[in-house]
């Protein structure tokens, strides 16, 4: 806990500051969790990323040139397989005292549902209701599980789920007629209950100074890599999702930072059970 | 790859992120507790707070502290904000000085003490059965009347210039009820107990109302409009108080006088630049069970 005489030396960086933290990022060679690993490590921290090795072992290589060796650790696993998932928390357990967890992970691609019938709510199969379930809420259950223990000890440690504001209102039909895109209910049903799940947590384990919260993104679309869930920059879906937002725009993946910093800094000490919502004012109107 | 990597590195410092060198800050009740603390980290990052207060106040007593203290350009005035001719005087005021204004807060509202004291009537004031007509006008007139003219003066000069922030100060009870339990006092009948004023809810929650209207009113002219929810603040409570609410927080403990600093700071600065409309909960997790 923060108290005032501590505090009389600060700046805005310190009070926002990772600096020598350890962060455990799932998903983090995906668009959003590219910038979310810079954002640490480029401020300081320490980052385990935990995901698959093909789509990993290149940014590790990255970020090693960029920030010197020893700051990113990789743990390579394919997080549907949830004895395997186990199995890698507990090894990160044993050699990482981890201080923010961030639980980013999701598979944003035809198997789950998105842009393709297969997952709309009429012929929505039970395969992709189950990986959108799986990524949504088990993932999340169980790195809460393997990684709180060591944070209930250490009476501290901030959990920051990164949920959608597909959590708190609908995607809207009239976004998608006439394009191939698809937004699955599954999606929006695993992130209302991941930010279900975050209030359990910061209910039951704000005794132990563990706060929980999540972040809900807007129209963040991955106008960077040509993906099965990206959008090519001129694309008149992007139009569509502008005139959606107060704003008039679509995010950058930079303006997700500082809610990260935010959450998983000092600066939010008393924040927790909560939803911050970057969206451009979509959820305004 | 490289390229990207570079950009997203160079925008994501916290340093800068966060920063607010040059930027014009009005603060409606800024000599008050909560008040010189947003204040403070306007100024510890780089911004020029405008405190704004009654004159009993001393609102430039507070600014001078805080000028000496940051190696900022701090300055206090005597306001009253329900008044707009002061609002459009110190607007053009701090316009000849700075040539911007750049971050309002509305922070003023009325906030008395709960206590068991009774009226001249000999009932407790407090009660909605007693609540004076005098009191419900004043206290919506401080902290609703005074932001939408705070916003009206200020607001609009940040929209003219197609750049500005607003983050409006609410509450917990902008969220949930006030928990009257929490105010009762030992031996006292049932109608005499004192209660948390009916104003402090209406208004706090009419702030957020105020909040999501000009956030989409002013959207396209590049203002952004916010609020935060705070939960209360340790300020030496008697113990029986502090134990009952412990109990309904999950933090299991009040909040320190400093620590909305970072969510102020998060809200003002271009670190939200995707935020508006937003309704920040700083409550220990008070409203999340």
């Amino acid at each position: 806990m923060l108290v005032g005489a501590n505090r009389s030396s600060f700046d805005r960086s310190s009070l926002f500051s990772v600096e020598g933290k350890i962060a455990l990022l799932t998903g983090a060679s995906g668009f959003l969790g590219r910038t979310f690993a810079e954002t640490l490590l480029a401020n300081g921290a320490d980052l385990i990323a935990v995901g698959r090795q093909a789509k990993l072992s290149n940014q590790h290589q990255v970020w090693t040139e960029k920030y010197g060796p020893g700051r990113v650790h990789c743990y390579y696993v394919d997080m549907f397989d949830l004895d395997a998932l186990a199995k890698t928390l507990d090894e990160v357990v044993q050699h990482h005292a981890v201080d923010v967890l961030i639980n980013n992970a999701h598979e944003l691609a035809p198997s789950s549902g998105f842009n393709t019938p297969a997952g709309s709510l009429e012929q929505g199969t039970m395969d992709v209701w189950m990986r959108n379930l799986t990524a949504g809420v088990c993932w999340p259950a169980l790195t809460v599980q393997k990684i709180g223990a060591g944070m209930k000890e250490r009476g501290r440690g901030s959990i920051i789920n990164i949920s959608t504001m597909y959590a708190v209102v609908a995607p809207r039909p009239a976004l998608y007629e006439g394009t191939a895109f698809l937004n699955p209910p599954a999606y929006s049903a695993s992130k209302a209950a991941m930010i279900a799940f975050t209030r359990y947590v910061a209910s039951f384990w704000g005794r132990y100074g563990i706060r929980a919260n999540a972040i809900l993104p807007g129209p963040f679309s991955n106008t960077e890599d040509a993906g099965p869930n990206s959008v090519q920059a001129g694309d008149p879906f992007i139009e569509k999702l502008k005139a959606n937002t107060s704003l008039g725009r679509i995010g950058r993946a930079g303006e997700l930072a500082g809610a990260l910093l935010f959450l998983a800094s000092e600066a939010s000490s008393y924040v927790t059970g909560q939803n911050i919502v970057v969206d451009g004012g979509w959820t305004g109107v | 790859m490289a390229d990207k990597l570079e950009v997203t590195d160079a925008t994501n410092r916290a340093q800068k992120l966060f920063d607010l060198t040059g930027r014009v800050a009005v603060i409606t009740g800024g000599a008050g507790l909560l008040g010189t603390k947003h204040a403070e980290i306007i100024a510890a990052a780089g911004g020029a707070p405008v405190l704004l207060d009654l004159p009993q106040a001393k609102p430039e007593v507070s600014a001078r502290a805080i000028a000496t203290r940051y190696g900022v350009d701090a300055t206090g005035l005597a306001a009253d904000i329900t008044q707009l001719a002061q609002l459009e005087a110190i607007r053009d005021q701090l316009l000849a000085r700075f040539g911007h204004i750049d971050i309002l807060i509305n922070n003023a509202a009325n906030n008395p003490k709960v206590e068991s004291g009774g009226s001249a009537s000999g009932k407790v004031w407090s009660r909605l059965e007693n609540f004076p007509l005098e009191i419900w006008n004043d206290d919506l007139r401080v902290g609703l009347t005074g932001s939408f003219l705070c916003s009206r003066v200020f607001g609009s000069e940040m929209a003219k210039r197609g750049k500005g922030v607003i983050l409006n100060i609410a509450s917990d009870l902008a969220v949930i009820a006030p928990d009257q339990r929490l105010y009762r006092q030992p031996g006292v009948a049932e109608d005499d107990q004192p209660v948390k004023p009916v104003t402090y809810s209406v208004v706090k929650t009419g702030l957020i109302g105020l909040t999501r209207y000009l956030a989409t009113y002013w959207a396209t002219s590049g203002v952004r409009v916010n609020a935060i929810s705070p939960g209360g603040v340790f300020n030496h409570q008697p113990e029986a108080f502090l134990a009952e609410l412990h109990q309904r927080i999950p933090l299991a403990r009040m909040a320190g006088a400093d620590e909305y600093q970072g969510a102020i700071l998060f809200l003002c600065s271009d670190a939200s630049s995707y935020m508006t409309g937003a309704n920040l909960v700083v409550d220990g997790g008070r409203t999340c069970w």
